[in-house]
């Protein structure tokens, strides 16, 4: 025997010898749990020696990896979801015996139906005219069972008719009981069917022409004999496809309960407004929107040695113009550019700080002060650094700031003499730099949302517009006064979030010609996985357009999507939006008008250009990280291949709509 | 059975603590936290390469704290604790060798050091919550197999030092800010005993049992020394000063119990301390500056340290002979190199499984 085998051989044996459970087990009683939610249930653990003896063992602890049951060490489950559900009994390894793991699983059962109920239905109706209603199968605490069946009749289907979805049919005047039964019980609801005063339809507003994307808003009023409006009685819209184009046609348009119509595809439309027996019909020409623009490259910058990531642009005190950019994964420097003349951008200064990205960049509104963030720092304080950058040629380190920010700063915002500044990706810290080299801290604002997270901070009009992963946008009043918040005594005004959980960014977009105040919410995403270094990465995300005109009730009205991309930031400027979409590269889009269904699909991108660079980070591999317009040129970042510049050219006619 | 089964490995492993050096290759699992990465590395006696290079990290423009490392008992698994989640940070499984990822779990803020104990199977990381209030953390306690933590078991304020007794039957971790040492019965799932390791704001960073005596050492990170805990008597008993300004922060004690291996984060140094006399054997300038981590090889022959780097700088794996206390190799990793797991060692082929 070598010694190499003598050494496997050994080594072979121990595994051997350490696999004695075989031939034990934990039995459980009862054997096939099972427990109803909101209920308790106490399981036992008995021990079964390899020579078949059985006896209680109270040194097996219990887990529960679902939040779905609770399960103490001794084995009591409490029952939260209904489903089947696993549950973990481990036996410690003792008295010379491996451990025992059991997996099993435990049923629970929902709570028994209880009753069922219409919820919120009407007390009358108008003969001809149809309502959807809404009945439960209920628990005993008034939860709704969604897996019970519930199915309605009608004493009088002469006066009303109920159909398989359950929305009642109003026929003739009279009184009809209607009954709803859910399991063995049942409810009842009398409903009085009335005249219908409806002699007339009208509908009124939108155009007879219009391009994809205009948002057309139609109102259709019922009238009676005395040409007085019918307020109650319900108004339906539709819309028919007369014309589109020939190959491949899909859902080309859309109109609202509120009657707001828009099409993604040139054709005919008819918006159809009913109401009970009564129509009313209007005819729309869609033609394409088509917005002339192209994009020029002026000038770049270009950075391939490591990442690069945000960016801003400012007029410093000299008069000419600089961009400072931060890089990501590197050294922790932040570049200076002199871009007076944007199609040479002329690096003149870098600051190097202990950090191994510069995440975030940030310029006061006096062009003095520079702000950049720090990840990575060695001594793990990271914090902000706060630079005097009047001379941009010159920049020198004031101070740096790490107190209740040691966990990174990722981004930042300064906003009248205070800085925002993320923490640890849970909170942001409001600092006071009146005194800039002694920065004071002056408040904390923190979702209270159990596991909350925040990626992303931007200020406008007194107002923060934060960015919350699954909390989605916060808007928090720091001064703008509608809510008497200040730095010092951050005020939420109100909050949107979505299901995806992917907000990452939000600017704000207050549309004179409409009057509505949108925040635009960007996703960020890598559903496709990670490529840094050698291949181009794939991100997915797009742009949600929530109107919080009431902050109280804000709305998801409209998207920008680009296929097979993911959004990171952006910037609008009059009722231009300039996106930096990843891998789909920088691009600009119309906002002008109302804003209703997918920018995208109604052809409202004005250009677009992508940022190839055969010697980029990672070549040729656009990665748009964020634009800035600034006198008359975009300025963007990309993380694979540095600074660029470029210019929107667009028609006159369409620049007087654009800046308006 | 578990004697017999303790007997014959002590046996394998003094066999192979006598087979030539140049027979032998080591692997070891290193966490980049600033690259989100981490790096197989084998060392053949001669040469450390680095292997293959794992990207860990599920959001490639943001740095997610790739922090520390552990291997399964059976070594089918590792493990690497992400800092940074949304908020909470998780523990992710791969498959050794394939170093194809499994499962991940979400556990508390900033988990970094982690164990495997052999009496429950289940993993142990603490919440180092390194940037968060001074407050309370948690041990959060995982069960591997489906990757779902399944307990929290309040401790101290920023705990580090996840070790297991050499039974498992005891999980020792260190409050940084709290200057305390805590134990954790594994299988009551509750804190047995605390103990106030030093005076003042000694930082302790991190706890090592010893493999076969009843003592831990703890590193003091803001004293700069290690201190022995009786853990029968439940007391500091031997205090050794490692220097000024070197902040001793990783521990690992040779598997055969005679040396002790320091890494000093301030300094840049490893430090190689004789068990017996207490005495410092060698001192080892790292690689790069702001040394971290430190596993020492089954045979008792190696210690692997890492070191993180500043800013750019890349991270660096030292494999420093204990025997002359000299630095026989090192590799290059991602940045901020820090939690290193050993994997294995075998005869001289490549990894395969």
């Amino acid at each position: 025997m070598t010694f190499r085998s003598l050494c496997v051989t050994l080594f072979f044996l121990a595994g051997v010898l350490a696999d004695p459970a075989v031939g034990q087990s934990i039995d459980i009683e009862p054997a096939e749990p099972s427990v109803q939610v909101g209920e308790e249930l106490q399981l036992e653990a008995f021990f079964v020696a390899e020579d078949g003896t059985r006896a209680a063992d109270t040194t097996v602890v219990f887990y529960s990896p679902s939040k779905a049951v609770a399960a103490s060490r001794d084995g009591l489950l409490t029952a939260i979801e209904a489903g089947e559900h696993e549950v973990i009994a481990l036996r410690p390894a003792q008295d010379g015996q491996e451990r025992i793991m059991n997996r099993f699983s435990v049923q629970v059962a929902p709570k028994p139906v209880d009753g069922v109920a219409f919820v919120d239905a009407p007390a009358s109706i108008y003969a001809g005219t149809m309502m959807p209603l809404t009945v439960e199968a209920q628990t005993e605490d008034g939860t709704a069972r969604d897996d019970v069946s519930v199915s309605v009749t009608s004493s009088d289907a002469s006066v009303a008719e109920i159909d398989r979805l359950n929305r009642l049919h109003a026929r003739t005047p009279g009184t009809v009981t209607l009954t709803a039964s859910a399991e063995d019980f049942e409810a009842t609801h009398t409903i009085e069917v009335k005249e219908n005063p409806v002699v007339s339809l009208d509908l009124t507003g939108g155009a007879e022409t219009a391009r994809t994307g205009d948002v057309l808003a139609f109102s259709a009023t019922a009238r009676d004999e005395a040409d007085e409006p019918v307020t109650d009685a319900p108004i339906r819209y539709a819309v028919r496809i007369d014309e589109t184009g020939p190959i491949a046609p899909g859902a080309s348009a859309e109109i609202g309960a509120d009657g707001r119509f828009v099409a993604e595809d040139a054709g005919t439309y008819t918006v159809v407004a009913t109401s009970g027996a009564h129509v009313a019909e209007t005819t729309i020409t869609v033609t394409e929107r088509n917005p002339e623009g192209s994009i020029e490259l002026v000038g770049r910058g270009q950075v391939s040695s490591v990442h690069t990531s945000d960016l801003w642009v400012w007029e410093a005190v000299d008069g000419r113009d600089y961009v400072i950019t931060g890089t990501w994964g590197g050294n922790g420097e932040a570049y200076f550019w002199d871009v007076t003349d944007p199609a040479n951008p002329t690096p003149v200064d870098t600051v190097t700080v202990d950090a191994r990205t510069v995440n975030d960049v940030k310029v006061s509104e006096d062009g003095r002060t520079c702000i950049i963030s720090r990840e990575g720092a060695s001594d793990r304080k990271n914090g902000i650094v706060i630079l005097d950058c009047t001379d941009p040629n010159n920049v020198s380190v004031i101070t740096e700031y790490t107190e209740r920010l040691t966990g990174g700063v990722h981004n930042l915002f300064i906003y009248e003499n205070h800085v925002y500044a993320l923490s640890a990706g849970q909170r942001y810290e409001i600092l006071n730099i009146e005194d800039r080299a002694n920065p004071e801290h002056v408040a904390t604002f923190e979702l209270d949302s159990p596991g909350a997270s925040i990626h992303d901070v931007w200020v406008m009009d007194g107002i923060a517009y934060s960015s919350n992963w699954e909390d989605g946008v916060v808007l928090v009043d720091v001064g703008n006064g509608v809510k008497g918040g200040s730095p010092s005594n951050p005020v939420e005004i109100g909050r949107y979030a979505y299901p995806s959980g992917w907000n990452h960014a939000a600017f704000p977009y207050d549309d004179s010609e409409t009057g509505k105040k949108w925040v635009i919410a960007g996703d960020e995403a890598f559903p496709n996985g990670l490529n840094i270094d050698n291949e181009p990465t794939i991100p997915a995300g797009w742009l949600h357009f929530v109107d919080f005109t009431d902050p109280d009730n804000p709305t998801e009205d409209a998207r920008y999507q680009v296929p097979e991309a993911g959004t990171h930031n952006y910037w609008v400027d009059g009722d231009v939006l300039y996106v930096a979409y990843y891998n789909a590269g920088l691009r600009v889009v119309d906002l002008s008008g109302d804003l209703k269904g997918d920018l995208y699909a109604q052809g409202r991108e004005i250009a677009r250009f992508r940022s190839f660079d055969p010697e980029g980070r990672v070549a040729n591999a656009p990665m748009a990280w964020g634009p800035q317009p600034h006198k008359g040129h975009i300025f963007f970042s990309d993380w694979n291949s540095g600074l660029w510049v470029v210019k929107l050219n667009r028609p006159e006619k369409d620049r007087v709509s654009a800046t308006r | 059975m578990r004697i017999a089964r303790v007997l014959l490995l002590t046996f394998a492993l003094v066999l192979v603590a006598h087979a030539p050096a140049q027979a032998q290759e080591y692997f070891a699992y290193v966490a980049s936290e600033s690259a989100d990465e981490v790096s197989l590395i084998r060392f053949d006696g001669t040469e450390a390469v680095v292997q293959e290079a794992v990207p860990v990290g599920q959001i490639p423009v943001e740095t997610e704290g790739a922090h520390g490392m552990t291997v399964s008992p059976d070594g089918e698994h590792w493990f690497v604790s992400i800092a940074h989640g949304k908020p909470f940070g998780r523990v992710v499984k791969y498959e050794t060798g394939t170093n194809r990822k499994l499962e991940a779990a979400e556990v508390g803020l900033f988990p970094a050091t982690m164990q495997i104990s052999d009496v429950t199977g289940l993993l142990y990381v603490v919440n180092f919550n390194l940037h968060g209030e001074p407050e309370p953390s948690t041990v959060s306690v995982v069960e591997t197999e489906s990757m779902t933590e399944v307990q929290t078991i309040e401790t101290g304020i920023m705990p580090h030092g996840s070790r297991l007794s050499p039974d498992h039957q005891k999980h020792y971790s260190v409050g940084m800010m709290d200057g305390t040492l805590y134990e954790i019965d594994v299988v009551s799932g509750e804190v047995s005993r605390t103990l106030k390791t030093g005076e003042g704001m000694t930082k302790p960073t991190w706890v090592q049992p010893h493999p076969s005596k009843p003592v831990a050492y703890v590193a003091h990170n803001g004293a700069d020394e290690v201190v022995a805990v009786d853990l029968d008597a439940w007391k500091v008993t031997e205090r050794f000063a490692t220097g000024e300004g070197t902040s001793p922060y990783n521990l690992d004690v040779t598997p055969d119990g005679s040396t002790l291996v320091v890494t000093y984060k301030g300094s840049g140094e490893t430090g190689i301390w004789d068990v017996e006399t207490g005495t410092r054997r060698a001192l080892v300038e790292n690689t790069r500056g702001v040394s971290h981590g430190v596993v020492i090889t089954p045979d008792s022959r190696y210690a692997f340290v890492t070191a993180e780097g500043v800013g750019g700088e890349p991270g660096a794996v030292d494999v420093i002979d204990l025997s002359t206390g000299e630095k026989v190799a090192h590799a290059d990793v991602g940045a901020q190199a820090g939690g290193i797991a050993f994997w294995k060692m075998q005869a001289g082929e490549a990894a395969s499984r």
